[in-house]
C-alpha cells in the first residue's frame, strides 16, 4: 500500500539510512530531526501514513510525542524504535496505542511488514473516522427536540412513552421520529441503534442516567 | 767616625782583663762540637742545648757554634789552622763558656784554653768516663760523662739473637772514631766466648757484600761509619741505612740517631740528654756559680731502645729485651694513641652512619610507599573507571546500536538494490560510504570504552585538554540523552597542551559529568550541564557546571573527602579519585555554586608552553 512514512531520530545517518530504504520500498518519506520539528509541521492525514518514532530522542521522548499527538486528535500509528529492549517502556508505548515496538537493529523483514500493518490500520481508522465524522455531522443536524426523541428511540422506549415523557402528543412524536430517521439516513430502528452505538451516544446516555438515578 | 771605631777597639780590647771577674761572665757561649753538625746526631745535641739555654736563661744567650769536623778532618795542620781561625773569629767577641761536645772537642779545648781564652770556664759533654780518666784534668772545668760500654752492645746482641754465637763490628777506622773508639780496646774482655769479626775501615761496597752472607746466630754491631775508603763521606746514619738495606743480620747500634736508619736498637746515646746536660752547665756558671760547685757527673744519657719495626723483622719480642728497654716506631694503634677521639670519632661516625642508613630506610620506604600510593591510586583509578563504564554500557550500547543499525538498513537497501534490474550504482556508493562512515564510529565508540577499561599504569604525556573534554562528553551524550539532560561544551580556541595521563583526566571528566546528571534527577526539566576549557594565566582551567540544587552549604569541598556521598548507592570515592588523580598532575580541584543556582566543579591544571 502506498503511503508516507514520517521519521523521527535524532541520529542522521540513521534517518538517511531509514528513508533510503523506505523509498526504496516504495513510500513517501518525510524525516524530522525531533519530535518538536514533527508537531511544527504536523503532518496532513490525507493519505495513509505512520510514524516511525526512537523513543529515546532528547526534548521531546518518543511517548511524549504519542500523547500529544492522541490530544491533537491524530489518527498518525506510531511505530516505536528502541536502542534496547527496554519492557516498562516497550508496556508504556502499546498501552498509550503504539502500533508496534522494534528494536534497534532493524530487519527489514521486521520492518516492512509492520510499516505496512501500521498504514493499513491507519487506512482503516481513517475511513472509520471519515463515517463517524460524517454521523456526528448529521447528528449535529438534528433540533434539540429531535436529538431527545433519538436518545428516547435508541434506547428502547415506543412512541406512546415517549409522548408521555416529553408531554406530547403521539402524533408529533411519530412525526419527530420520522424525520430523525430520515436526517440520520436509515430506514430502521436497527440501523438507528447501530449508528448510536458507533456515536458513542448509548454509553453517554447510560452514563447520564446512572447519575440522575 | 773614626774617632768611634778608635772607642769601640780600645773597649774590647780592655775586655778581656775583665773577664775572669766573677759574677760578670760574657752572657755569651762557644758551642764547639767536633761533627760537621749536619748529621743528625750532633743535631739533636745542638738543638737540644739551645732549646735548654732559651727556656732557662734569665735573659738572653748569645750561641756561637762551631763544628770542627774531627772525625773527617785531623792532623797538626788541621789543629792548628782551626786555632787560627777560631782566634781570628772570635777575637773581639767576649765568651763566657765554652762548650766542648765530644772527646776529641775537649782535647783541642784544653789545649788552646790557655792562648785562646785564658781562664775561661769549660762545659763538656760526651766524653765517656774511660776517656776522661785518661785525660790530664785542668781546673775550671765541669761537665757530664757518658757510660758507653761494648760490653752494653754485646748484651743487646745477645737480646735479640738469641744463642748468639758471633759479633761482627762494622765501623771506621777505629782510631778515627771520635766516640766509640775506646771500643777497640773493651772488646776482648767483653766478647769473651763469642767469635768477633772486625769490618772495620772497609771500603762500603765491599762492606755491604759482607754484610748480606752473615752466618745464623750473629749480630752486627754497628759503631760509626763516615767515609767509604774511596773518599766519599756520610753522616753515619745515611751509611747505616746503606748497610741495613742488605743485612741480613740485626745490627745493633749504640746512638738513638741510629734507630730509624736501620739499627734494631740497643744502648744508646739520647743527644737530647747530652744537650741539655750541658746547657744547665752552661747556664749555672754564666749565672755566676762558681765551676768549682758544679761537679763533673756522668750524664744519664745512655737507655736501651729498641726499633720495632725492625724487631718485627727480626722476630724479636719485647719480652727479649733487657729490663727498662723502650720501643720506639711500634706503630701505637689509633685506639691506643687518641682513645678518646677515637671514641668520639667512632661513635660519631657510627651515629652519622645509623642516620644516614635510617634516612636512606626512610627515602626507600618513601619512594616504596610512593610507589605503592600510585599502583594503587592506577588500581582505584581503574576499578572506579569500570564503575563508570559499567553505568555507561547502557548508552554505550544504545549508541553502539546506532551506527549498527544505520549499517544493517544500509546493507539491506543495497541488496534491494541490487536485486533490481537495472542497479543505481551511485546510490550503493553513497550507501558504502555510509556504511563505512558507521563501521568507523562503531569502532571510535568501542576504542574509548576499552581505553576506559583498560588497566593502565600512569603515564603523563602531552595532551589537548581540549581533545580530552571532547572526548569525554561524546563519551556521555547518549546517557545525557536518556537522562534528557542537555549537554553543552564551550572549549577554548586552538588547543590546551597540559602535561597528563588523558584516561585519567578524561575519568575525572566523566565523574564529574555523572554527578551532575545525579544531582539533577529530582529536577523535573531543564536539566543542563554546560562544560567550558579555558586559559587562565599559566593554567588550564576546566569548568563543568550543572542546574541542580547546588553543594552543601557548610564545608563545600568536604564532598572530595574520601566516602562523602550524597547518593544512595554511592560509595563516595568518585571525588576523592578525582582529586588525588588532579593532584598527581600538579593540579586543583574545587567546587562552588554558582550565584544562579547550580555547582560548579573546576580543574586547574599548569599549562605547558606551547
Amino acid at each position: 500500500m502506498p503511503g508516507t512514512v514520517h521519521i523521527v531520530d535524532d541520529d542522521a545517518s540513521f534517518r538517511t539510512a531509514l528513508e533510503r530504504r523506505m523509498r526504496k520500498a516504495g513510500y513517501e518519506v518525510a524525516t524530522y530531526a525531533s519530535a518538536q520539528q514533527l508537531l511544527d509541521r504536523m503532518p496532513a492525514e490525507s493519505g495513509p501514513a505512520c510514524i516511525l518514532l526512537d523513543v529515546k530522542i532528547p526534548g521531546l521522548s518518543g511517548p511524549d510525542l504519542q500523547q500529544r499527538l492522541a490530544e491533537l486528535g491524530s489518527t498518525l500509528p506510531i511505530i516505536f524504535v528502541t536502542g534496547y529492549a527496554d519492557v516498562r517502556a516497550t508496556v508504556k508505548a502499546i498501552k498509550a496505542g503504539a502500533e508496534d515496538v522494534l528494536t534497534k537493529p532493524i530487519m527489514s523483514e521486521q520492518l516492512l511488514p509492520a510499516v505496512e500493518r501500521a498504514l493499513a490500520h491507519h487506512q482503516t481508522s481513517r475511513g472509520l473516522k471519515a463515517r463517524l465524522d460524517e454521523l456526528r455531522a448529521r447528528l449535529a443536524r438534528l433540533t434539540p427536540r429531535e436529538t431527545q426523541v433519538f436518545e428516547l428511540v435508541v434506547q428502547g422506549r415506543i412512541n406512546k412513552q415517549i409522548a408521555q415523557q416529553l408531554g406530547a402528543t403521539e402524533r408529533t412524536i411519530k412525526a419527530h421520529r420520522h424525520r430523525v430517521m430520515e436526517k440520520m439516513g436509515v430506514d430502521s430502528l436497527a440501523e438507528l441503534v447501530s449508528m448510536a452505538e458507533r456515536l458513542d451516544v448509548l454509553r453517554r446516555l447510560s452514563a447520564g442516567n446512572g447519575k440522575a438515578d | 767616625m773614626r774617632i768611634r771605631g778608635l772607642i769601640v777597639c780600645l773597649i774590647f780590647v780592655m775586655l778581656p782583663a775583665e773577664a775572669p771577674a766573677q759574677g760578670q761572665r760574657a752572657r755569651s757561649i762557644l758551642f764547639l762540637d767536633q761533627s760537621d753538625l749536619r748529621g743528625p746526631f750532633y743535631y739533636e745535641i745542638f738543638r737540644a742545648f739551645r732549646q735548654r739555654i732559651a727556656a732557662d736563661a734569665q735573659s738572653h744567650v748569645t750561641i756561637y757554634s762551631e763544628s770542627l769536623d774531627l772525625s773527617r778532618f785531623g792532623g797538626a795542620a788541621h789543629e792548628q789552622s782551626l786555632r787560627e781561625y777560631l782566634r781570628e773569629k772570635y777575637r773581639d767577641r767576649p765568651i763566657g763558656v765554652i762548650v766542648a761536645i765530644g772527646t776529641a772537642t775537649l782535647e783541642l779545648v784544653l789545649r788552646w784554653r790557655d792562648e785562646l781564652w785564658p781562664g775561661l770556664p769549660v762545659v763538656f759533654g760526651l766524653i765517656d768516663d774511660n776517656d776522661l780518666a785518661r785525660m790530664k784534668t785542668q781546673p775550671n772545668i765541669t761537665g757530664g760523662t757518658v757510660s758507653l760500654r761494648v760490653a752494653d752492645a754485646i748484651r743487646a746482641a745477645r737480646a735479640v739473637v738469641p744463642h748468639l754465637n758471633g759479633i761482627v763490628f762494622v765501623g771506621d777506622d777505629w782510631s778515627r772514631q771520635v766516640v766509640f773508639g775506646h771500643w777497640r780496646e773493651e772488646i776482648r774482655t767483653a766478647a769473651a766466648g763469642l767469635q768477633v769479626t772486625e769490618f772495620i775501615g772497609l771500603p762500603m761496597d765491599e762492606l755491604r757484600q759482607k754484610v748480606e752472607k752473615l752466618p745464623d746466630r750473629t749480630a752486627i754491631i754497628y759503631s760509626a761509619v763516615y767515609s767509604d775508603e774511596e773518599g766519599g763521606f756520610y753522616p753515619p746514619a745515611v751509611s747505616l741505612k746503606f748497610i741495613s738495606k742488605v743485612a741480613n743480620r740485626p745490627i745493633v747500634v749504640a746512638a738513638e740517631t741510629f734507630l730509624e736508619s736501620g739499627g734494631i736498637g740497643g744502648f744508646v746515646l739520647q743527644p737530647e740528654a747530652i744537650g741539655i746536660d750541658a746547657a744547665v752547665r752552661a747556664i749555672r756558671i754564666i749565672g755566676g756559680e762558681a765551676v768549682s760547685h758544679i761537679p763533673i757527673a756522668p750524664t744519664n744519657a745512655v737507655k736501651p731502645i729498641f726499633n720495632w719495626l725492625q724487631m718485627e723483622r727480626w722476630n724479636v719480642g719485647a719480652s727479649d729485651l733487657p729490663d727498662g728497654s723502650e720501643i720506639r716506631f711500634r706503630e701505637p694503634g689509633l685506639w691506643q694513641q687518641y682513645r678518646w677521639q677515637s671514641a668520639l670519632a667512632v661513635t660519631v661516625l657510627l651515629m652519622q652512619a645509623g642516620l644516614i642508613s635510617v634516612l636512606l630506610h626512610e627515602r626507600r620506604r618513601r619512594s616504596d610507599a610512593e610507589q605503592d600510593a600510585r599502583r594503587r591510586l592506577s588500581e582505584l583509578a581503574h576499578v572506579h573507571r569500570q564503575s563508570i563504564a559499567g553505568e555507561l554500557s547502557s548508552s554505550i550500547a544504545h549508541e553502539l546500536n546506532q551506527p549498527l543499525g544505520s549499517i544493517l538498513t544500509n546493507a539491506e537497501t543495497a541488496e534491494f538494490i541490487l536485486e533490481q534490474p537495472n542497479p543505481d550504482l551511485r546510490e550503493l556508493k553513497d550507501i558504502l560510504a555510509d556504511i563505512r562512515h558507521d563501521d568507523l564510529r562503531a569502532s571510535q565508540i568501542i576504542g574509548h570504552m576499552r581505553s576506559l577499561l583498560k588497566r593502565t599504569p600512569f603515564e603523563l604525556k602531552d595532551v589537548d585538554l581540549n581533545d580530552v573534554m571532547r572526548e569525554a562528553f561524546e563519551l556521555m551524550s547518549a546517557q545525557a540523552a536518556t537522562r534528557n539532560v542537555a549537554l553543552y561544551l564551550n572549549t577554548a580556541p586552538g588547543v590546551l597542551p597540559v602535561n597528563g595521563d588523558s584516561i585519567q583526566l578524561q575519568q575525572v571528566i566523566l565523574n564529574l559529568l555523572f554527578n551532575a546528571m545525579d544531582a539533577m534527577t529530582e529536577i523535573p526539566f531543564g536539566r543542563t550541564i554546560i562544560g567550558k576549557t579555558e586559559i587562565d594565566g599559566g593554567k588550564a582551567v576546566i569548568s563543568i557546571s550543572d542546574s541542580g540544587p547546588g553543594l552543601p552549604a557548610e564545608n563545600p569541598n568536604g564532598i572530595f573527602d574520601p566516602f562523602f556521598t550524597t547518593k544512595e548507592q554511592g560509595m563516595g570515592i568518585g571525588l576523592s579519585i578525582a582529586r588525588t588523580i588532579v593532584q598527581a598532575h600538579k593540579g586543583r580541584i574545587w567546587a562552588e555554586n554558582q550565584p544562579e543556582g547550580g555547582a560548579t566543579f573546576s580543574i586547574s591544571l599548569p599549562l605547558l608552553p606551547r
